[in-house]
Parts: structure tokens; C-alpha cells; sequence
């Protein structure tokens, strides 16, 4: 029977698919791997569907208190940026501006290329896509830092959802002040942002 | 000759053959290059589970070099032009549930950079991306057909 002969055929053909991607993922340089089990939990949620994402958090600017770099303390970060406890919440450039002004962390989740051509000065590499994102996320718990303490996310703006992504996981982990830039890398270039290029360091 | 007999000739079908196995095999080379952005694209179609989008974007690709290559060489032609078949089936269910449910995502199909697009410009091009996986899907029925019945042609 030529069909049972097709369907064997065809079956090999997907038996090498498989052996051939297990072997090339095996060979691949970190910026190509995938973790074989993704972890995405909004896989399957529709973007738009419910699309209020958290309203865009309006810092109370205690007036006089702004001088520009005043020695810059966790209890200002705090003061301006209490914990929200929510996944995350969006905030505008302006706000970005002044985290990153007062030595907030902040993490890159776009691409380890996009992040070598051009980040937000002292932001770390956190590609959410890449195979080592779970391992940088322990790291960073592994650090010991205060999670009620602001830290920005960003990637490349738009309908850009990876520091959304990336915020899941830090959340999942402990930190609950999540801050994502709403407006990202276009934005800060666009502001002339500090910025610095070149793999981290 | 007959258009019928023209349209199901051993001649169309070699030219559709490798045709349409270039056509798969020029898919699969970005995504090769750049599992983790066919992962991205698959996980904006919002129809694989979490666990599942790596794999599919590790082996799709290669499923489609390896069916495109096999029609292109004339090798387990019925075979892989089945499974370029059930791959088109799942590209346009894919494209067309996103269509109806107004969700406009790149189609990851022939490359997987994510341009700055709008979305009027996503849901049209989603519909001619729906168009030309039927006119695909057209040519594996042109294969199907008039391949692989019985044994093989012996060369003459």
C-alpha cells in the first residue's frame, strides 16, 4: 500500500526536522539558543482584548525636592516611586529620566544586538527572548536587592511587549516595583538620553 | 491537449515541484538564522501554549528546509508535498483566526524582523499572506494529484 509507504516517509522527514533543530539549538551561540520549554504566560491572551494595561502611574513631584542631581538616595527613589505591587506600571520618559538620573537599575529586554548597538547608560542586558533570560533573572534575585526598590524596564516602545515580559518574570521573583518605560529606546534616543554602547560590561 | 490534461501534465508539475520548494526553502533560512525571533512571532499568534512556542520555532523551520529541499530534489515528492500541505493548512488557519478576531501580528512568514508597521497595514498584509498560502496550497493539490500514483515514473 503506497500510503502507509508516504506516511512513513513523512514521518522520517519530521523525525529529522526534529533531530536536525535539537542538534543546530545544541550548537547555537547564546543569542540564538531557546529554552526548549518556553515559559510565556500570556501565550495564549489577546493582546487588546482587555487592553487597559495598568493606568500610567503619576509620580507626586514633591516641588523644591527636584534639584537637578540632588545626591540622589533610596529613600528619594522610594519617596517619588513607592512599591506598587502590581505586575507593572508604565511610566513616561520624563520619569525614566529622573530614575535613571538617580541611579535607578535599570534592564534593557530587547535583543543582545539592539542592546549592544545602543542602550540607556548603566542598563543591563535582559534579552527575554534569549535562552539565558531565566538564569540573568536568578542572578539578579541572587543578588540580594531590596524588591520594593524602583527598577525600569524597557525595550523598543510601540506595541514593543518584551519588558512587559520581562516584568512577569522580576515579579514572579520578588519585585514589586516594577516601572516599565512606556515609550522605550526610540524615546530616550529621541530625548538624547544618555546612552552607551557595546556589550555589558 | 485539454487544459485538464495540461494542468495535471508531468511537465507543470515538476516546474510547481521546485517552485514550491524554493518558495519553502526561502522561508526557512531567517527563521534558521534567528530562532528566537520566530519564537516571538509564533508567541504573537497567541495559539501555542507557553511550553510549546520554543519547540515549534526550533523545528518548524526546519521542517520546511528539509519538505522544501525533498521537493526540489524529486525526493518522497508525495510525502513532502503532504507536509507542505498540513504546514500551509496550520499558516492559514494561523493567519485567518488572528484575521477574524482583529489581532494584526507580522506574519513571520518569509522573514522575522518585526517592522513598525500600523495596524491597517498588518491586517492587509495579512490578508494577502492568506491569499498566497492558498495559491501554495493550490500548488500541493497540482502535486498530490498527478504524483505518486502507483510507482514511480521510470525515466524513459
Amino acid at each position: 500500500m503506497n500510503l502507509r509507504r508516504h506516511l512513513l516517509e513523512a514521518a522520517t522527514l519530521v523525525f529529522l526536522a526534529i533531530l536536525c533543530a535539537l542538534v543546530a539549538n545544541a550548537l547555537a551561540s547564546r543569542e540564538r539558543k531557546l529554552a526548549l520549554v518556553g515559559s510565556y504566560p500570556d501565550a495564549l491572551k489577546v493582546p487588546g482584548a482587555e487592553a487597559t494595561a495598568p493606568a500610567p502611574l503619576v509620580a507626586p513631584v514633591a516641588a523644591g525636592s527636584e534639584a537637578k542631581n540632588s545626591s540622589s538616595s533610596p529613600a528619594d527613589l522610594l519617596r517619588r516611586f513607592p512599591p506598587h505591587n502590581k505586575p507593572y506600571v508604565e511610566i513616561s520618559g520624563d520619569d525614566v529620566a529622573w530614575l535613571v538620573a538617580h541611579g535607578a537599575l535599570v534592564l534593557d529586554a530587547r535583543r543582545t544586538n539592539d542592546y549592544v548597538a545602543g542602550h540607556i547608560a548603566g542598563a543591563r542586558a535582559f534579552p527575554v527572548w534569549e535562552s539565558d533570560i531565566d538564569a540573568r533573572v536568578t542572578a539578579l534575585v541572587g543578588e540580594g536587592r531590596d524588591g520594593a526598590m524602583p527598577v525600569v524596564l524597557y525595550c523598543s516602545g510601540g506595541d514593543c511587549e518584551d519588558s512587559h515580559m520581562l516584568a512577569q518574570k522580576l515579579y514572579g521573583a520578588g519585585f514589586n516595583n516594577l516601572l516599565v518605560y512606556r515609550d522605550g529606546w526610540p524615546d530616550w534616543v529621541k530625548r538624547k538620553g544618555k546612552s552607551a554602547t557595546g556589550p555589558e560590561t | 491537449m485539454t487544459p485538464k490534461e495540461a494542468l495535471a501534465s508531468p511537465w507543470l508539475t515538476v516546474r510547481v515541484q521546485i517552485a514550491l520548494g524554493l518558495l519553502f526553502v526561502a522561508a526557512a533560512l531567517p527563521k534558521l538564522v534567528d530562532p528566537p525571533s520566530f519564537a516571538h512571532m509564533i508567541y504573537n499568534y497567541r495559539l501555542v501554549p507557553g511550553a510549546l512556542v520554543n519547540l515549534m520555532a526550533l523545528v518548524m523551520p526546519w521542517l520546511e528546509l528539509l519538505a522544501g529541499l525533498a521537493l526540489i530534489l524529486g525526493i518522497w515528492t508525495r510525502a513532502s508535498a503532504g507536509i507542505v500541505g498540513a504546514l500551509l493548512l496550520v499558516f492559514l488557519a494561523a493567519i485567518s483566526l488572528n484575521l477574524a478576531r482583529g489581532n494584526a501580528i507580522d506574519c513571520g512568514c518569509f522573514d522575522v524582523a518585526s517592522a513598525n508597521r500600523t495596524v491597517d497595514e498588518r491586517l492587509s498584509d495579512m490578508r494577502l499572506d492568506v491569499l498566497r498560502d492558498l495559491g501554495m496550497a493550490l500548488m500541493v493539490a497540482q502535486i498530490l494529484r498527478t504524483k505518486g500514483r502507483g510507482p514511480a515514473p521510470s525515466p524513459a
